[in-house]
């Protein structure tokens, strides 16, 4: 069944329904412009389940994205559903959503409980349902121990935990992060993405927006990828890999020696060409990527020159979108 | 009721006082609150400074009549000669069974004494001196007011055009007591002052200013804003339990400053009581009127806060029109009806009515200061320019009527009205606006 696309008014916070069989997120060819710059360009898109990321540079549209959602700003045309209703209208299907947002500004003051309880409570908690809901999600993002002491004091990593905690208050079906992995250390990024992951498997609906590709791949298979304000591509991620790979790559070796090491690795079929960078660097070129990662090793043992490191400059979102628009980035 | 009634109530019962409570505590942890309390309490008490320190200087007695001098030097002051009918101009003829008086004793000897005026013509006055009775010889002479009363005043209230005309008997009543007279006028003019311009009017626009103007602004600019909305909660409500947070802060410091206020010149002002009793409606209507007027304020500063970053330019401009409309208000006495346009003037008719209620004789003890006795010079008209009383200018331009026609109990009930209905307005205005706003 289809939302009704043209519902109008609010409805009551205690009578709000979701509509059945609609998809958790829909945008209908929704455009979002400010002043003369695009945002978002007839992006159409329906999500429901599992964790989908968003990956798009900066000024691709993934804030805007969010924002539309979470009603913060209204779309210029074409119409956004959440649980099949408005957002902009209507805050109701914020009862079953946690946000995380971008902004790094937070209320220092609190402690991390105080934090999460207050916010809980505008889900119609009591104090009581709101602590315990706070110990809950506090203990599930690992920051039991220092729950008590003021978000000022905590690590940039620490704070995106919070941030995240007190979206999942409610245990919402849908969970909105917008950069949870910015600025976070790798110890943090890892506890963070195995909690993306892990709400993904309960079964809730994720989003994740992110502006590097490799993040997004260790978090989930389902990518849509945002430029200009457009949805570029949208799928699995092997699907998106394997698009790649018929593109030519580069891998950037470094060494001792770099002249003897590419005569061993010339003879590698999949190579296609090769050149001397700065100082010590060699830069392979190939189509098949894979192929050629998985000779390199014995090429390089078997050369007795010595790698210092292995690195795919082109595996950036910047190249792929370079492939994905035919060179227009 | 229902139990579907019941829970949205306790929900939203919730969402309030979660938001309120946060606001409250929020403030707390801002300096901006610290400073405009402390500076406001500083301000306060250094005024106070100059009201303890009038209410401890004796104002000079003056001898309007020139009745404390012994003319003929038989050691009896010319008053007292003439109030035991003697000459005081023979220094053989003087009161042969009494002792001679201190001439201080016939200083301010005639004291204004009227007892509650009524509308019409009222035959007021004491003769206590008795220098008209025994000054005068002729019937004529001792009722120049033709009211067929020897020595007495004539004072004729006409409540319709707010006018009183005072015509007296020559030498009645025509030396009051300048200290008590200025002691007491003194006093009320410092609350109405420090009330009405200090309070309703300063307190009332700087605590908004400061405390309500970034309400939503600063959440906006910080990014904050997004960990509210993000709920199911609507914008309106946001801006509704904010607002609740702010009175839940401003209203209790409004309290505690009148309530100290009240304290110190009760105790220290005039009378013969321990404490001035009469004075608590007054402070409880400039309370009353400051925190509405602060609310009122405080709701549309928020709202200029959500139209604009600079939303605090807005506030100011407001404030401006504001001052211009609290000194109509003030000086005109509650007789310009262009008040009515503006906030600060129907918080004004709050504490007018309060001053009814608390000193029902302040428009007489005003009437009574600036004639002063009937002294004074003839102006090029013809009229004689009274010379007020001590007090009596500042007490006459800080009083006011709250002239809307309607008893003072009835103009209180009216104007909270009128304030809450504005506060109202500027609610439905802000949140209509927030609701539309585009939040990045």
């Amino acid at each position: 069944m289809m939302p009704d696309m043209t519902q109008h008014g609010k409805a009551e916070i205690e009578q709000w329904k979701p509509v059945e069989g609609t998809p958790v997120i829909m945008f209908d060819r929704v455009s979002k412009t400010y002043g003369r710059i695009n945002a978002l360009n007839s992006v159409s898109l329906g999500i429901s389940g599992g964790v989908t990321g968003i990956l798009g540079m900066n000024g691709a549209g993934k804030s805007t994205l969010f924002k539309l959602m979470m009603g913060k700003v209204k779309p210029s045309s074409g119409a956004i559903r959440l649980f099949g209703t408005d957002p902009w209208k209507n805050q109701a299907p914020y009862s079953r959503i946690g946000f995380v947002p971008e902004h790094e500004k937070m209320y220092d003051w609190m402690t991390a409980f105080d934090f999460i309880v207050t916010f809980a409570r505008l889900h119609g908690m009591t104090r009581e349902e709101a602590s315990s809901e706070a110990n809950r999600v506090l203990s599930f993002v690992s920051l039991s121990d220092v729950m008590h002491k003021k978000i000022g004091q905590f690590s940039k990593g620490m704070r995106q935990r919070v941030k995240i905690a007190h979206a999942l208050v409610n245990d919402p079906e849908l969970i909105i992060l917008d950069e949870p992995l910015q600025g976070c250390d790798p110890l943090a990024r890892t506890t963070i993405m195995n909690v993306i992951k892990e709400l993904g498997a309960m079964g809730r609906t994720v989003l994740v927006s992110s502006h590097i590709l490799h993040e997004i791949e260790r978090i989930t298979e389902q990518i849509v990828i945002l430029h200009q304000g457009r949805v570029l591509a949208l799928g699995n991620s092997h699907a998106i890999r394997e698009m790649l790979d018929q593109h030519p790559h580069k891998i950037a070796l470094e060494c001792d020696d770099p002249r003897e090491l590419a005569k061993s690795i010339i003879k590698i079929d999949e190579v296609t060409g090769m050149s001397f960078a700065d100082k010590g660097r060699l830069l392979i070129e190939t189509k098949h990527l894979g192929e050629v990662h998985k000779k390199l090793p014995k090429t390089i043992i078997d050369s007795g020159r010595r790698v210092t490191s292995i690195d795919n400059p082109d595996d950036d979102l910047q190249s792929i979108l370079m492939y994905l628009t035919g060179g227009t980035t | 009721m229902s139990s579907r009634m019941d829970t949205i109530w306790s929900r939203l019962d919730r969402k309030s006082t979660a938001i309120a409570e946060f606001t409250m505590r929020q403030y707390r942890t801002r300096i901006s609150t610290w400073v405009v309390m402390i500076a406001s309490v500083v301000a306060l008490l250094l005024v106070l400074l100059f009201y303890i320190e009038a209410m401890n200087t004796e104002i000079q007695a003056i001898d309007n009549d020139n009745d404390s001098v012994d003319t003929d030097g038989d050691g009896y002051p010319d008053g007292q000669e003439r109030f035991h009918g003697t000459d005081p101009n023979v220094a053989e003829d003087f009161p042969a069974n009494v002792e001679p008086d201190p001439p201080e004793k016939w200083i301010n000897e005639d004291d204004i004494d009227w007892d509650e005026l009524k509308d019409g013509e009222n035959y007021v006055g004491e003769d206590n001196d008795k220098d008209c009775l025994n000054g005068f010889d002729t019937i004529s002479q001792q009722d120049t007011n033709d009211n067929n009363i020897p020595c007495d005043v004539v004072v004729i209230v006409d409540s319709l055009n707010s006018t009183v005309t005072i015509i007296e008997d020559q030498n009645v009543d025509e030396d009051p007591d300048e200290d008590k007279y200025g002691k007491e006028a003194g006093h009320r003019a410092f609350i109405l002052g420090i009330g009405k311009f200090g309070i309703v009017y300063l307190l009332g626009i700087f605590l908004p200013l400061f405390l309500a103007t970034g309400l939503i602004r600063e959440e906006m600019s910080e990014g904050t804003i997004h960990y509210m909305l993000a709920k199911p909660i609507s914008r309106g409500e946001v801006l509704l339990y904010r607002m609740l947070g702010y009175v839940g802060v401003t209203w209790p410091f409004i309290l505690v400053v009148c309530v100290t206020l009240c304290l110190i010149t009760g105790f220290s002002g005039p009378g013969e009581d321990l404490f001035r009793w009469q004075d608590i409606p007054v402070w409880m209507s400039i309370a009353w009127s400051a925190m509405l007027v602060s609310l009122v304020y405080g709701t549309i500063f928020c709202g200029f806060g959500i139209v604009w970053k600079n939303g605090v330019i807005l506030a100011i401009l407001f404030a401006a029109w504001e001052l211009g409309m609290a000194f109509v208000a003030i000086l005109t006495g509650g007789d310009s009806s262009i008040r009515y346009m503006s906030v600060i003037g129907w918080g004004m008719i709050i504490v007018d009515a309060g001053a009814a209620i608390g000193w029902p004789d302040n428009w007489q003890l005003v009437e009574i200061g600036l004639w002063g006795g009937g002294h004074g010079e003839e102006n090029w008209l013809g009229q004689v320019d009274y010379a007020p009383l001590p007090g009596a200018e500042p007490l006459s331009a800080f009083s006011g009527s709250p002239n809307l026609g309607v008893s003072t109990w009835l103009a209180l009930v009216i104007s909270s009205l009128v304030l809450v209905f504005q506060g109202v307005m500027a609610w439905f205005i802000g949140q209509t606006i927030f609701k539309a706003k585009e939040v990045n």
